[in-house]
């Protein structure tokens, strides 16, 4: 089941990489922005799977305490560094040609 | 306008609105809405650049993370201050002197000195018939005719074998036996001193260790003269034991995660109980494998020698603040069997550091769960690490026989733990369910275990607090009695394979 849990966590790792090179493609992001995003996506990612484990164990506790102190740092850090660092120098969305 | 050059103007308009979907033609931005093929090859370029920089990441966090847990070898261990220092008289360890009348007899003083200072009316030497003599209360969670048939069912093969002494240091008995008339005449020759041990080692696992290690015999470990309860005389290495050991082979058994959780209930003592029948079975499994092949062999549980020590100079761990072996993954819910044998081409392990005793010197969670205060405390004199006891009453004369002085550790006072343990009906292991590195087999927990040694000092309180504050290392609850008996629940098809990690799921 652990095994399983791997690989769900690849599949959402997949998807997060996919949603951050599309992200790059809308908005210019600048090497701050970058990590601020890479690390927000990557704290989520621990969270679930940290919670994924705990719950899988039966410590229940330990799940939701993982989801909000990693997953939730990671969101707020992510809505941060959009709303203050991304935003605010966006004149309009544009696909880059 | 007429109504029909209206509806003429809003069919162009529409149809020039399709027209401009169709072409992929966003009308606000003027750009299309789909990527154009320079685009697209960026975008795919990002997603190839992003998985390969997170599969990179990903690699080389495993690496770092297999190279911390393999643990940093160590040149220091043991610490030892000669002028203190002496070989450990088999009788002076708590079981042992606590199990014979003859010792009881010969050393009044000892459980006179303990009642005086501890104003207790505690007879040490019944103590064992009482602990198991104790009631059940169906009522009470943990301590039900369930728990104790538990309890006594995890004992029975250490009964039907005749061995059931073993867990109180007896040596020789049907299990670990010094009979060495089955050992092969012919002797199995390895190619290499690595083979033997993978060799070895691949048996222990056969067996159900889930770590072994091989450490050289070293006489300072030996408890010297042994001693035999049920005859009641001191043994001799040199004239007793049947032959000159040179290696110690240390295995460890895991006991279950979520029985370990109900401590200190009777409960718990099931799967202590359990770990101490399988103490006995993989000792004289691993013995008879030896013999085998050609060499000299005995199986010991908590006999012959110190188990802790021997674990560690096995690199299987270190010693913690609750005096037993703290093994990364496991933590101290291990029971160790050792097998004494005079094979010698093997590659020796040795000691290794993962910072455990190094956390243990700021956490304290054992020595605050320990229902006897029998563990020193973090605040006590060196945190209660050095090279004799600093515990309560320790200067009193005579008062620390029971603990090996000149090793640096942590001391803790046997005594009052096994006077708690009858008190109770059962042995305690409070002191392990409580324990920081007492961890399910989940990859959290590794990764915890991996960062751990370069984790600053002043983060390790943080971390002990937290563990409680994530839901684990309760002790005296009896929620968890309950968790524990339905934790069986899903076992038909066990796909989280429970008996491996120790978990319970759903209950």
């Amino acid at each position: 089941m652990e095994l399983m849990q791997w690989f769900f966590m690849g599949v959402l790792f997949t998807l997060s990489v996919i949603a951050l090179a599309w992200l790059s493609m809308i908005v210019k992001l600048e090497w701050y922005t970058w990590a601020g995003m890479i690390t927000g996506v990557v704290m989520v990612l621990f969270g679930i799977g940290w919670a994924g484990a705990s719950f899988l164990e039966g410590i229940a506790q330990s799940g939701a305490l993982g989801l909000i102190l990693f997953s939730g740092s990671g969101v707020v850090m992510m809505v941060l560094v959009w709303r203050h660092l991304i935003k605010p120098k966006m004149v309009a969305p544009k696909l880059i040609k | 306008m007429s109504d029909e050059e209206n509806k003429l103007k809003i069919n162009k308009e529409q149809q020039s609105q399709d027209t401009t979907e169709k072409e992929g033609i966003n009308s606000e931005t003027e750009q299309p809405w789909y990527m154009e093929e320079p685009a697209r090859r960026t975008f795919f370029k990002r997603i190839a650049a992003g998985g390969g920089g997170a599969l990179l990441a990903g690699a080389g966090s495993y690496g770092i993370a297999r190279y911390s847990l393999e643990g940093q070898e160590v040149t220091d261990y043991p610490l030892i201050d000669e002028k203190l220092f002496k070989p450990k008289p088999q009788q002076d360890t708590i079981l042992n002197f606590v199990s014979s009348r003859a010792l009881n007899k010969k050393y009044p003083e000892r459980n006179e000195q303990y009642n005086r200072l501890q104003k207790k009316q505690f007879e040490w030497i019944n103590g064992f018939r009482d602990m198991y003599r104790k009631p059940w209360d169906n009522s009470k969670p943990g301590y039900t005719q369930m728990d104790r048939a538990l309890q006594k069912a995890g004992w029975e093969p250490l009964n039907l074998a005749g061995s059931r002494l073993s867990a109180n240091l007896q040596p020789n008995t049907p299990f670990n036996t010094w009979d060495q008339s089955d050992v092969e005449k012919e002797q199995y020759q390895f190619e290499t001193k690595k083979q033997a041990s993978d060799a070895i080692k691949s048996a222990a696992r056969v067996f159900g260790a889930v770590k072994c290690g091989i450490a050289r015999r070293d006489k300072r470990w030996d408890y010297d003269p042994l001693y035999d309860i049920e005859n009641e005389k001191e043994l001799s290495w040199k004239k007793d034991f049947p032959f000159e050991p040179k290696t110690v082979i240390v295995m460890l058994s895991s006991m279950d995660y979520d029985c370990m959780a109900t401590a200190p209930a009777w409960t718990a003592d099931g799967t202590a109980a359990d770990g101490y029948s399988q103490m006995g079975v993989k000792a004289t499994q691993m013995a008879k494998f030896l013999k085998g092949m050609g060499y000299h062999a005995v199986g010991a549980g908590n006999d012959l020698g110190s188990s802790v020590p021997y674990a560690v100079m096995a690199g299987l761990g270190e010693g913690g603040r609750n005096g037993a072996l703290i093994a990364p993954g496991v933590g101290p819910r291990v029971r160790i069997m050792k097998v004494y044998t005079d094979f010698e081409f093997v590659e020796y392990d040795g000691p290794h550091n993962w910072g455990i005793t190094d956390f243990c010197l700021s956490c304290g969670k054992c020595a605050e769960a320990c229902p006897s205060d029998a563990l020193p405390l973090p605040e006590d004199k060196n945190g209660g690490y050095g090279f004799e006891p600093s515990y309560e009453f320790s200067d009193e004369p005579g008062y620390t026989w029971n603990n090996h002085i000149g090793i640096r550790k942590f001391y803790s006072d046997a005594k009052k733990c096994y006077n708690f343990w009858v008190e109770n009906g059962s042995a305690c292991a409070a002191c392990i369910a409580s324990c920081t590195f007492n961890e399910p087999d989940f990859w959290h927990h590794f990764f915890i275990m991996a960062i751990n040694p370069v984790m600053p000092k002043f983060l390790h309180a943080a971390m002990a607090e937290s563990h409680p504050a994530f839901g684990y290392g309760h002790t005296n609850d009896p929620k968890k009695a309950l968790k524990f008996w339905k934790s069986g629940e899903g076992m038909r098809t066990n796909i989280l394979m429970k008996n491996n990690i120790g978990t319970s799921n759903k209950s």
